[in-house]
């Protein structure tokens, strides 16, 4: 018998790294599992490998427009019947640099990737899980959200409203049997890391990839990345029922980094 | 298959409420138990509960002693041959009163009752954990631990202090596979709270149910907590997939602390 037997969920950003640790998790937990991204290829791809048969399914979109994110949430509950579980959780950096060189048009796509999207996506979940009266809503955040690290103001700024969103979120609907969680991972080598981290490590200061990696491990108490397995394990607890008094909770897997 | 499988845990104060709950869980998922309590005469009715025959192990004795603290965990190694998870759960506090009428002795009490008990454990614990290089210390903290309220200073003192040596504990042994974390609780109606709340709310002016009232009030789900919430979270990081988890504060609290 599994956690999370008889659960919906929809993942944005599931076919890859952290949000597809989390589908494999919850359909090894029993349930059945929405996957959304940008490519189409790669999204039955992932199925391929999930090989879930009809407990899973993907809906193609770009989560950084409100249309893909409230389609996701349609597509779930007209595919499955119901939505348990929200988890929002792509986002991330195309082109950083620090505020000085910042523009105008790398801190919109920041503020509606990271921000925005969760928002669409939290307010059209909560629809529907309001009248059901159950419901979980799981945020990816970032050590980030606590912290600010140079030559990444956008993510820093969107990943901490993202907390503050999911704290008022949690008040509004804590008596309604909904939760409303965020997850605070430390670095973690993905594929979009790897894709977006040498620029990344530029516009730090930093130069290289590997030292990218090594700033932020070196951080933490552990002196490693974090890995998607250990993100994905939290996401299964704060989806089942054992977490159901847990809300508003930054929940970190940082390896030690943050302070508080 | 369970996620505790062959792994050995040490657990104060784990006779009931909040202790109870995660031996239970430990025990499903297939570690073997020790619990510790004052009363030597609860041991037979803690094992009995349990149920878990061979796996579980009661070792008496009052954690505000150092020499006792000590024992539990060495009497851990003795009885099961390793100790691999310590959660450090005992604690509370009594004499409570505001700091203008508050006395040395109920201070001290909660100091030795909660932080010492945490510091000597955890100590002992590190001179197995180092050397196999595995490991998972926890405490029981509480919400208390990251906020404070009027009247209930020493409580509040004692467990922001775990939360510190909590965190820097972890980047002293984050490198040799043990993690150190605390859970901080909202407030459950255990028995301990059963027991304490009353004179608690006392100090603070107010009832027993206005106390557990205004802890319910203050979180988002309006209501208190279950000591399975707490036993769900320690069971995560015992596990492996805990590893990546470590000087973390974690608010089981149903959305009061504010960070």
């Amino acid at each position: 018998m599994g956690k999370l037997d008889g659960k919906v969920a929809c993942i944005t950003g599931g076919t890859r790294s952290i949000g597809r640790g989390m589908a494999d998790a919850f359909l090894a937990e029993g349930a059945k599992v929405v996957v959304n991204g940008r490519d189409e290829a790669k999204g039955q791809q992932c199925l391929a490998e999930m090989n879930a048969g009809d407990n899973a399914a993907f809906f193609a979109g770009d989560s950084s427009k409100q249309d893909a994110v409230e389609g996701l949430i349609d597509f779930t509950i007209e595919r499955y019947g119901q939505l348990d579980i929200c988890c929002l959780n792509s986002g991330g950096v195309l082109m950083t640099a620090p505020v000085a060189q910042m523009t105008d048009e790398e801190w919109q796509l920041e503020v509606d990737w990271n921000l925005n999207h969760v928002f669409w996506g939290m307010r059209r979940a909560l629809q529907h899980m309001i009248p059901r009266e159950s419901g979980r809503v799981i945020v990816t955040s970032s050590v980030e959200g606590k912290l600010g690290k140079p030559g990444i103001p956008g993510y820093a700024a969107t990943k901490h409203a993202v907390n503050g969103l999911v704290k008022a979120a949690a008040h509004e609907v804590g008596t309604l049997g909904i939760t409303v969680n965020a997850i605070l991972p430390g670095i973690i080598e993905t594929d979009i890391v790897r894709a977006t981290g040498p620029d990344s490590a530029v516009a730090m200061g930093l130069g290289t990839y590997e030292a990218l990696i090594e700033a932020f491990s070196s951080e933490s108490a552990l002196k490693r990345p974090n890995t998607v397995e250990e993100v994905a394990a939290v996401a299964v607890l704060l989806a089942s029922d054992a977490a159901k008094n847990m809300t508003g909770c930054m929940f970190p897997v940082d390896g030690g980094t943050m302070p508080y | 298959m369970g996620l505790l499988d062959g792994r050995v845990a040490c657990i104060t104060g784990g006779t009931r409420g909040i202790g109870l709950a995660i031996a239970k869980q430990f025990l499903d998922e297939g570690a073997s138990v020790v619990v510790n309590g004052r009363d030597e005469s609860k041991a037979e009715r803690t094992l009995a509960e349990l149920g878990a025959g061979d796996r579980v192990a009661y070792i008496a004795g009052d954690v505000k002693q150092r020499e006792v603290c000590e024992a539990i965990v060495d009497g851990t190694v003795d009885r099961f041959g390793r100790i691999d998870i310590l959660v450090a759960n005992a604690g509370g506090s009594s004499g409570n009163a505001p700091v203008a009428d508050l006395t040395d002795e109920a201070m001290q009490d909660a100091l030795v009752w909660n932080f010492w008990h945490t510091f000597w454990t955890m100590r002992r614990a590190f001179h197995y954990m180092i050397p196999q290089q595995w490991g998972r210390v926890m405490s029981i903290s509480s919400v208390e631990g990251k906020v404070g309220k009027p009247g209930l200073s020493i409580y509040v003192v004692s467990k922001h202090a775990i939360n510190g040596l909590t965190k820097s504990a972890a980047h002293e042994v984050g490198t040799l596979g043990i993690t150190v974390n605390a859970l901080c609780p909202g407030a459950i109606e255990t028995d301990t709270m059963i027991e304490q709340g009353p004179p608690a709310a006392e100090s603070m002016g107010i009832t027993y149910e206005g106390l557990l009232d205004m802890f319910a009030q203050e979180s988002a789900i309006k209501r208190l907590c279950d000591v399975e919430d707490v036993a769900a979270v320690a069971t995560l990081l015992a596990s492996d997939a805990g590893g990546g988890i470590t000087g973390s504060l974690i608010s089981i609290d149903g959305g009061t602390a504010p960070y």
